[in-house]
């Protein structure tokens, strides 16, 4: 087996593999860097310093980057909505393309997937609504 | 690699992107958060 035939029996599993990277690599970070701030501010605390504004704000909001404003629950929900709709859209697209290949149906899977996600999202956004 | 292989999966070129920039994004949080301990830090000793 030469790594053409290797790439297209497996290429799917770059989405799985990259998932598990991100999610290893963002836990041990992530959990790394929490016992590193609560250290810190225990640090602050006992010397009786004024702990920095952005290390509370590390520890307060589990590590959401800065450039990242808070958005309003309902615009939060809607721009969820037109994210699981583009990759729905995506994936329903490649799955007509390649309709013929009897592993087509994985894209249909996914596609199906975040189209109901896409509608959920769009449910709760309406529902949601303030008056 | 043949050309074949490239015009069976040239829309592969989408979602490796994606994955770059989310990579991208990972290390620049990342790096502001050690930058914020890393000054913390140091704001502490120097004190």
């Amino acid at each position: 087996m030469n790594f053409e035939e290797l790439f297209r029996d497996f290429w799917w599993l770059l989405f799985p593999i990259f998932g598990m990277s991100m999610g290893l690599w963002g836990m041990s970070s992530s959990e790394r860097r929490s016992r590193e701030v609560m250290n810190l501010i225990r640090s602050y605390v006992d010397q009786g310093k004024e702990v920095p504004p952005e290390l509370l704000r590390m520890a307060q909001s589990d590590w959401e980057a800065p450039s990242r404003s808070p958005q309003p629950p309902q615009q939060a929900n809607l721009w969820t909505f037109f994210t699981f709709a583009a990759i729905a859209a995506g994936f329903t697209v490649g799955w007509w393309y390649i309709r013929a290949e009897e592993w087509s149906f994985a894209f249909l899977v996914v596609a199906v997937t975040f189209a109901v996600l896409a509608l959920g999202a769009l449910i709760i956004t309406i529902t949601s609504r303030r008056p | 690699m043949s050309e074949e292989l490239f015009r069976d999966y040239w829309w592969l070129m989408f979602p490796v992107f994606g994955m770059v920039i989310a990579i991208l994004g990972a290390a620049r949080d990342s790096a502001y958060q050690d930058r914020v301990i890393r000054e913390a830090r140091e704001k502490l000793e120097r004190k």
